[in-house]
């Protein structure tokens, strides 16, 4: 598969108490068909990701906001995997020759709940079962993690460290400060073990890119890159009932990776890659990221964030944007967020946070409980 | 007559020291201590912790409270099911400290008559005292069960019942009333159990004297002791100081102490008159009421107004319909789980499709055990315990446990209050029927796990 991503378009996530989620949308939207030098007539399909029924519903969730009416609109969902779960059909759709030049767009207005943390969803556990925070799920990963290898709190303090070094420099991050290690461990505890810089934040925002096949981009112009692989897994919402769930590793990242790598032909992303996003929603999840998407052995995650490997101008930087631990995580727009800046990084134009000789990276999606993975792979043409 | 041939008692962990309570509101304090209710235990909860220790089947349940959830509908229909019982008779008892004992002499005829071989009577109370008023030192929380059937090791040789129009304590909307403690003791107490016991005796045609210890519930430990001296008689262990009184429970308590020695005994119990029953205890029946007074931890009088849900806001996510919890009972409530019949592998809950291996409708239900080991846990300061809307200062406290026999599950671990201490990988909890939530003007009930008692 060869997809062009012609136009990049994000808000600024943070609170945007000021504006709904029409006006980010609108603002993302806009600043990606002015990157492609498009007008929004020449978008012929549109998928809209939001997670949360208050952001909005449907197609109209898109239509709406930009007054975009008589086109196919699809509203996707798929967790926190929503933002890439949308490029994976645009990018499906304008592979299979149905549409030239097509839109994915996600967004999220998670402030407007106004709760602690991201707000429960209502009804769908089951009625024996008890509530668990998105924090507490995967603190029962750091928790058995910590028995298994002997990793410590002061690893995962490693990884809030490093991200928030390039979300300093990022000019679109909600938190764009530097921490240390000691006011990482310092912070109050949201889930044992995780604290409140283990923890990525809740924020607003939205993202958009325009997606086409690389001949036509050719043809319109327009400088590109390329999206050569897309890979996704759904696996169970109850990983806590499945006897052989490790909570070590989550076999939904592992096999959305390895079907990307299989599609992009890569066998060592290691050498093949010169980089890499990865859903950091907590730093545990960072650490079992590096495994799940083979950057290391099982058990070697910690090693690699203390060697500094992973660190902007280590071997093989990841989250060289700040990831979601300076970016927050308004849950549909972070994965469409991810593929914008695959491109930027791959183009060269990731100013301040470029990673050197960027030539081709993956990004990483995701969501709910460990359930649903999405892997992508970007490079220049 | 029939005979009493198992008995278990359920006492809560927290223990709230009477000091404690005075000091709070300023009343002398009345010494010692009371078993309350964590937030999650209620009189159904504490039916089911002593129930579930008596091995064997029941054909009926009669359950006896003052202080049961539901105006309208069944406890002992639910305690039933959470005993997994195929079928039962079923029967509530209530609104009188003589329920228990109207449970038990009730099973006795039924038994004697033939028409059930084993009831369970389980008498339960966690009765709502208003912080601050006279009642708060002097009741407790807890549950005895006992199974009655033809022969057993503690026969009962004869009883009797007599009523008395003299309204000791009642509660009309939610609060515990008395007129004066006095006339209650002289003219309800005292003269109520002798008019029962005395008409009693006549009919077996003994005194006092034939027997060896005489226990009898009663408005407050004086009462007791007086009318103990009053016969000529020693008085027994009351348990106020260390559990309190448990409403109508309390004289399935009094029962419980002296079942572990043989012996002829009086129990009466009181509430508008009086129930007086003989037993023959011929053989000691071991009960783990000594284990369950061992097992304590303290509670501040913060932290118990808090379990009362006085203080703190207390609001669940929505969660699915009754026709869900209905349909899931089996699961949720009897607590089975499947085994594949493919792949072997036990899981929770029952599901058509295996989880490991996705086979469809190839499966047995299977009954889930009871204790098991945390593989991994979390302390969720989002989440307060049961559910509800995190306040920061009382986490939710959830662990993913192996079941010994197969099964792992996601459970709430409770009995914590802001306490964690041996909450780890590899520790060994137990299951333990609790609340789950309160939501929509429902209490949904399930099962949580606790550190071993």
């Amino acid at each position: 598969m060869e997809v062009a991503i012609i136009g990049c378009g994000v808000t600024k996530f943070g609170h945007h108490w000021d504006k709904d989620h029409d006006d980010l949308l609108v603002e993302a939207v806009y600043e990606a068909l002015n990157d492609a030098n498009l007008e929004l007539k020449d978008i012929e399909a549109v998928w809209c990701g939001t997670f949360y029924p208050f952001t909005g519903i449907s197609g109209n969730v898109f239509s709406d906001s930009l007054k975009f009416f008589g086109k196919p609109i699809s509203r996707v969902e798929n967790y926190c995997a929503t933002g890439m779960d949308n490029v994976r059909n645009a990018c499906f759709a304008v592979a299979s020759g149905a549409y030239d030049i097509v839109m994915a767009a996600g967004v999220e207005k998670l402030m407007d709940a106004g709760s602690r943390g991201i707000p429960p969803i209502e009804g769908i556990f089951s009625i024996g079962m008890p509530v668990v925070s998105a924090p507490g799920m995967f603190a029962m990963a750091a928790n058995r993690a910590f028995k298994e290898w002997g990793w410590k709190r002061e690893d995962l303090a490693l990884v809030a460290v490093k991200n928030h070094y390039n979300g300093a420099r990022h000019p679109k991050a909600h938190f764009r400060r530097e921490v240390t290690v000691e006011e990482v461990l310092k912070a109050p505890i949201v889930a044992y073990p995780l604290g409140v810089y283990d923890c990525s934040a809740v924020s607003d925002g939205a993202a958009a890119v325009v997606l086409t096949r690389p001949e036509i981009a050719k043809k319109l112009g327009c400088e590109y890159a390329v999206i050569k692989a897309i890979g996704m897994a759904v696996e169970t919402m109850h990983p806590w009932h499945r006897p052989s769930e490790s909570f070590l590793s989550f076999p939904a990242t592992v096999k959305a990776a390895k079907m990307a790598y299989k599609m992009a032909e890569i066998e060592d992303p290691r050498k093949q890659l010169d980089f890499g996003i990865v859903h950091d929603c907590f730093t545990i999840t960072e650490l079992i990221n590096y495994q799940d998407m083979q950057l290391c052995k099982m058990g070697e995650g910690a090693k690699l964030i203390r060697e500094g490997v992973t660190a902007i101008d280590g071997d093989f930087p990841i989250n060289p944007d700040g990831g979601l631990k300076s970016f927050g995580h308004p849950i549909a727009a972070s994965g469409v967020r991810m593929i914008a800046e695959l491109a930027k990084q791959v183009l060269g134009k990731a100013e301040g946070l470029q990673v050197k000789d960027a030539e081709a990276g993956f990004a990483h999606n995701l969501g709910g409980p460990y359930s649903v993975a999405s892997v992508a792979i970007v490079t220049k043409p | 007559m029939a005979s009493i041939s198992d008995c278990s008692v359920y006492l809560p962990v927290w223990k709230l020291k009477r000091e404690e309570i005075a000091k709070a509101t300023g009343l002398p304090s009345m010494g010692g201590e009371k078993s309350v209710a964590h937030w999650d235990e209620d009189s159904i909860t504490m039916a089911v912790e002593a129930a579930r220790m008596l091995k064997g089947k029941f054909e009926a349940v009669f359950f006896a409270s003052t202080s049961s959830p539901f105006k309208i509908k069944q406890s002992a229909s639910f305690i039933a099911s959470a005993l997994d019982l195929d079928n039962a008779f079923t029967m509530d008892f209530s609104n009188s400290f003589r329920a228990s004992t109207n449970a038990l002499i009730t099973a006795n005829e039924l038994v004697d008559s033939g028409k059930f071989k084993r009831v369970l009577v389980v008498a339960a109370d966690c009765i709502p005292i208003k912080p601050g008023s006279l009642y708060e030192q002097i009741y407790g929380d807890g549950a005895v069960a006992i199974a009655v059937e033809k022969e057993g090791a503690a026969k009962i040789i004869g009883y009797n019942s007599s009523y008395q129009p003299l309204p000791g304590a009642w509660m009309l909307k939610d609060e515990l009333i008395s007129f004066d403690a006095r006339l209650d003791a002289i003219f309800g107490y005292a003269s109520s159990i002798q008019r029962s016991a005395m008409s009693l005796l006549g009919k077996l045609g003994m005194s006092p004297m034939d027997f060896d210890r005489i226990v009898a519930s009663a408005p407050d430990p004086k009462s007791y002791e007086g009318l103990l001296k009053a016969v000529g008689a020693k008085p027994q262990e009351f348990f106020f100081k260390n559990v309190g009184i448990l409403g109508t429970a309390h004289p399935m308590l009094l029962l419980a102490s002296q079942l572990d020695r043989t012996g002829r005994i009086l129990l009466g119990s009181y509430g508008e008159g009086a129930d007086v029953i003989a037993i023959e205890i011929n053989e000691p029946v071991q009960t783990n009421l000594g284990r369950m007074l061992e097992s304590r931890k303290e509670i501040s009088y913060g932290e118990y107004l808090y379990n009362k849900g006085l203080t703190a806001n207390r609001d669940a996510p929505d969660r699915p319909s009754i026709a869900k919890l209905w349909r899931e009972e089996k699961s949720v409530i009897r607590f089975y789980g499947m085994k594949c019949r493919k792949c072997g592998t036990i899981s929770y809950p029952i599901s058509r499709c295996c989880v490991e291996c996705g086979a469809k409708d190839y499966f047995e239900e299977v009954k889930l055990g009871y204790r098991g080991k945390i593989y991994t846990f979390t302390i969720d300061y989002l989440v307060s315990p049961g559910n509800y809307i995190g306040d920061g200062a009382h986490p939710h406290c959830v662990a993913v446990v192996d079941l010994d026999g197969g099964g792992r599950v996601l459970f709430e671990v409770t009995d914590t209050l802001t306490d964690f201490k041996g909450i780890e990988c590899d520790a060994e909890v137990e299951r333990t029927f609790r609340l789950l939530f309160e939501k929509n003007n429902f209490r949904y009930y399930g099962w949580k796990v606790r550190l071993l008692r």
